[in-house]
Order: C-alpha cells, then structure tokens, then sequence
C-alpha cells in the first residue's frame, strides 16, 4: 500500500541567491520516472525533508509546465531552513507532494489577474505570472503588485525586467523603508499604497493575494472598498503543517484543513471564520 | 445477523476461544479507574466498567509510533513496519465505538494512513452495550449510545445472569456459529431493549446537537470563551483523553550514533500553546480561549463539517479529567441559551 508519508530522494540542481537569507533551489527527483510524472498547479506546496532534523512545506516557485525539474525559494528562519541553506548543488534532499489546492487557473482565464503580495509571499504565486507569459492570450491585464521591508528583501529581481517587458502587464514595487546608503526607485509605504495608482478594478478581474495575514487583511479590505468582491479575491493562507495530508490537524481553519481545502482560498469563503486574521 | 445467549458463567470459556484467536484486550482495573489493556486472567477483566481513563483509540493511533526508520541520511522502507497479527477488542462501550467510525474517516478517508489500516484490520472487535451510566456520559443525546447499532464483530448485552451475543459481521457470525450456543429468543432481545430504556433515564448531562455545528460558528465572540478561557491552564489532558482527537505532532530521534534514527509521529493537543506555532514565532491561536474554543468547536462543530460526523461522541472523559471544571455541556447550553443579541439602539 502506499504510504502519504514516503518521501523520495531529491537532488539540488541549482542554488540562486535571491537575499542575503533567501535562496532559489531547482530540484529533481532522483526518481526519473517520479520526476516527469511529477505535476503540480500553481499555488500547491511540497514538503522538504531531512532524515534526523525534520522537515517543512514550502511553495513549488517555478513554470508547472516544466517537467524536468521545480524550484522552491527559501528564507534562512528556523532549523529545516537553516540546514537547506547548507545545501550545496548536488547534495540530496527528500521530498514529497504536491500538496493542497492552488490558484483557481481555470477561472482566471479571459480575465485580468492583480497578483498582491509581500516579501516571501511572491514564490506562490509566480508560477501563475509564468503561466501567464506562456498562455498570454488567454488572460487580460496581469498587473504584479509586491512590497518588501527594504530593497534588499525583494527576490526574483532577476525577473523583474522581463515582467516589465511582457505584454498587458505591469509590474509595481514598494519597500516599507529604504536603509541609508541603499537605492530605491520605486515607492516607498506599505504594499496598498500602490492601490492608488492601480490600473485593475473589479470588474472581470481575479485577484491573488500571498504574503503575511495582517497585509492580506488590510490589502481585503482596501480591495472591498474598492468595489471588489469576496468571490474574486483568493488568498493563500499560512498555518503549521506537519502531515499536508489533514491527518496532524495543525493547519485547522474552522471547517478546513489549510493543508488539504487550501491553502488558496476564495475570500468569500473563509470570511469571518475563526482564527483568521483576514 | 446471527444472535445467541450465553450464561455469564461462561465468559472465562469464551475469552480462552478468543485468546485462541489472538492476544486479547479489554476493560481491566487501573487503581480506581479502569483501563484498556491485556487481558491475561479472566479475572482482570470488568466487565461492568464505566469508562476508561484512556480511549481504546490507543490501539489503533498509537500514542507515539514511528513513521520510517534512518541511517546515514536514508529513509528505510517504510512497509510493513506494523506486523500483520490478528487481535481481539473486548468490550469497547458504544461510543468509543462511534469515535473509531469517526478515526476511520480521519485516517482512511482523504489519504489512508498505512499504519492505522493495519492496526484497524488486526482486530475482531467485541462491543459491550454499558451496564451503568456515569455522571460525567451524555452519549445519548450525541447519537452514540447506550446501545451500538454497528461498526462491531460481535456486541455482547448483559440481560439479567446471562449474555446476548449478537453477529455485526461475517466474521463475527462465524464465530458465534463455532460457539454452539443457544440462540437468542425474542424474551432476549426484550431484555436487551429494556436495559437500554432503563439507561437512557439515568443520563444527568445532555447536549443539544440541534443546529449546534452552525451556532458554534456564529458564536465565536460569544463570552464563553473569554469566561472558560480565563481558568483553562492549557494542559491538554482533554484532547489527550479524548478518543476522536486525531492531532499529531512528527519528530524526529536520533540516537547516540547520531547516524541512526526515527521520524516518529506522537498526539498533540490544539490546547497546547506550540500547537498553532509558525516560522519566525507567528501564532494562529495565542490565547487560552482561542485554543479552547478551537477545542470545543472542533468537537460540536467543525468535526461535523470535515466528515459529515460529530466529533464529540460523549464519553464525558474531557468533564472528568478537567481540573479546572471546564465542562463541553455546560458552554453548549451556555451557547444555546445567552446568545448574545445585537443591541438596537
């Protein structure tokens, strides 16, 4: 019988640094048969482990399109996290999923995207912009929004040009702070400043919303007042998890499993539910 | 369905039939308390227990048990880790009965867990309907009690110097068959029932279920919370004693070697205040009465939104083991009947 709680050899194929804490992994299932079988929607996560120090469920970061292999982005802040930064390229590591429910693709199409999100919040959702490059034609405007605590904070910088670059859309940035001696020319304040000069409104849009639970509160009702609705806002929520397969309980959310109903909800859904924030 | 009686002279003879089938365990005294466990002299056995300090959930998720073995950085395989053996559950009460229903939706529903399949799987389970009823029971006002309608191999009734023994399996039938036994007679079976009548009039606590998943969801500032949540100590022994908590926490170990090890997996209570902990020492629940009201909604209400069951099956063992008093029926009723109104001015 197959176990939920197997998991599989995974060797690190690349490492980019995004922050001085936070870094890119490309895995690949040493399994060649496991990794081109190995499908996943945008927004689902999957669990990385180390036999002795544990493990922990991270966001899939990379093209869903890509069989060969997939990315995770990590922020050095605890003990599994601090042993994947000791990770070198070619070292193993065992992993398992995709978990959970992703962004809602299907009924994202023919309608323009407002992707908001905050510091380590941007992994989740950056398959969905990926997506959209390779299936341009089937969506409206994409419009990017993403605020860190400094400059320095901000990941897939390396990206940021081509995001520009890409037709009917818009990519906009803040920082909360710019330390002295740093350069900035973006905005500065927190990530719902950029709500002003906005150029999506809730009419035939989807919004997507990834990053801590007090800026996707104030970010909801920002939007709401805005004339958004609760059936087109999707949030992915953070909670413990230790299984991904709602057996330990951790992630409960009233009536949900984060783990197994989310972690992407429909604002509309998880509205005034207990312990949550949003 | 087959039914038969049997003297109650005779239950030293059946449990040696069922010690040929297996290792045996059931209600044993445990100093005052009772407790489930190995049943070696027929003499150990009671019985007429009323409900043990632990849930036979034990048996089947065991408190701690391990996920997979590790050496040197690999994972060992991880099958078969739970050996196939064929044991026998003797006396499990109705509702404890109920919360293996509710476990096996848990476990076996959206994913099924390999190791409580085969624990599941291990034993023939022998259901007693209870003799008495405790002060802290309300198993039926939640459906799951005194007497069982299923999910057992054999449930035995105590009527009067003797015992009905009635077939829920195929398995169960084929042994009571094997037994030679007398059948069971409608004067039985009207024994039965009016044990069951008797009891159902001793019930002292009660909660009303009627609508309650949707008003524990709209009751979430109700100061229920704030009140109970004041003298909680958060020690957990509730969800530790109750027998359809399923929250787990996974660890590893790793031995003096520090080459060898296990990922193990060991109960956790949403009471505890680690339970809701995130990276970077975010908490989902960082207050006692959130944690608490988590606790006593899971149970009279999100339960019944995850599985289509309640998950409260009232033992009363979370009532007994309190030390603070904290009681499910109590907030239920309080729920029930000071809803706070919104003020029109």
């Amino acid at each position: 019988m197959k176990d939920p709680y197997q998991r599989h050899p995974a060797e690190v194929l690349d490492i980019k640094s995004e922050t001085p804490n936070t870094n890119t992994y490309t895995l690949a299932f040493t399994n060649d048969e496991l990794q081109s079988n190995f499908s996943f929607i945008p927004g689902q996560f999957i669990v990385i482990s180390f036999p002795g120090i544990g493990e922990a469920m991270f966001s899939i970061a990379s093209s869903a399109s890509t069989r060969e292999s997939f990315d995770t982005t990590i922020r050095k802040v605890g003990r599994v996290t601090t042993k994947i930064h000791e990770l070198e390229v070619g070292d193993q590591v065992w992993v398992a999923g995709p978990y959970g429910k992703g962004w809602p693709m299907k009924s994202l199409e023919g309608k323009d995207v407002l992707i908001i999100t905050g510091g380590i919040g941007l992994p989740s959702p950056r398959p969905v912009i990926i997506h959209i490059e390779e299936h341009r034609e089937d969506f409206g405007f994409l419009e990017i929004l993403y605020g860190t605590r400094t400059p320095e904070e901000s990941i897939f910088e390396w990206e940021y040009e081509k995001w520009h670059k890409m037709d009917r859309t818009r990519l906009m940035l803040t920082v909360d702070r710019v330390p002295e001696g740093e350069e900035w020319q973006h905005r500065v304040g927190v990530v719902t400043t950029l709500f002003e000069d906005m150029v999506t409104g809730p009419r035939n849009a989807g919004v997507l919303i990834c990053g801590p639970e007090v800026m996707m509160h104030f970010a909801v009702q920002d939007l709401m007042r805005r004339g958004f609705h609760g059936d087109q806002l999707y949030l992915s929520l953070e909670r413990r998890m230790r299984c991904g397969i709602a057996q330990c309980g951790h992630c409960q959310l009233g009536p949900y499993f984060v783990c197994k109903d989310g972690p992407v909800f429909k604002y509309s859904d998880i509205r005034g539910i207990p312990d949550c924030g949003i | 369905m087959y039914s038969v009686t049997m003297p109650e002279e005779k239950v030293p003879w059946l449990l040696d039939r069922l010690k040929e089938m297996g290792s045996v365990f059931g209600p044993i005294s445990n100093g005052p308390e009772y407790s489930f466990g190995p049943v070696d002299r027929v003499e150990d056995l009671c019985l007429d227990y009323t409900t043990t300090i632990l849930p036979p959930k034990k048996f089947f998720f065991a408190p701690r048990e391990t996920i997979f073995n590790f050496e040197d950085g690999e994972i060992s395989k991880i099958s078969d880790m739970i050996p196939e053996e064929s044991k026998v559950l003797f006396g499990i009460h109705p509702c404890d009965l109920s919360a293996l229903e509710f476990l096996d939706r848990v476990f076996l529903g959206f994913r099924s867990d390999p190791r409580y399949l085969r624990r599941r799987n291990n034993f023939f389970i022998i259901a007693l309907t209870c003799r008495s009823v405790s002060e802290h029971c309300f198993c039926q006002s939640m459906g799951t009690g005194p007497g069982a309608s299923g999910g057992f191999d054999i449930l035995m009734t105590h009527i009067g110097r003797r015992y009905l023994l009635e077939s829920g399996s195929r398995d169960g039938e084929d042994l009571l068959r094997s037994l030679d036994l007398t059948d069971a007679s409608e004067e039985d079976f009207e024994a039965k029932r009016a044990l069951i009548e008797r009891l159902k009039g001793e019930f002292k606590r009660s909660v009303d279920m009627d609508g309650m998943p949707e008003l524990c969801m709209q009751s979430q500032t109700h100061p229920v919370w704030e009140k109970n949540g004041e003298i909680c100590l958060a020690c957990g022994q509730c969800g530790m004693v109750c027998p359809t908590c399923f929250c787990f926490d996974i660890k590893d170990r790793v031995d003096s070697s520090l080459r060898r090890g296990e990922r193990y997996r060991e109960w956790d209570v949403c009471l505890l205040k680690e339970f809701s902990q995130v990276a970077m020492g975010g908490n989902f629940r960082p207050e006692r009465s959130a944690r608490l009201r988590q606790f006593i909604c899971h149970n009279l209400s999100y339960g019944s939104y995850q599985y289509s069951l309640t998950k409260c099956i009232g033992c009363g063992r979370c009532i007994k083991v309190c030390p603070v008093d904290i009681d499910i029926t109590e907030i239920a009723r309080e729920l029930r009947e000071t809803q706070p109104r919104l003020v029109v001015s």
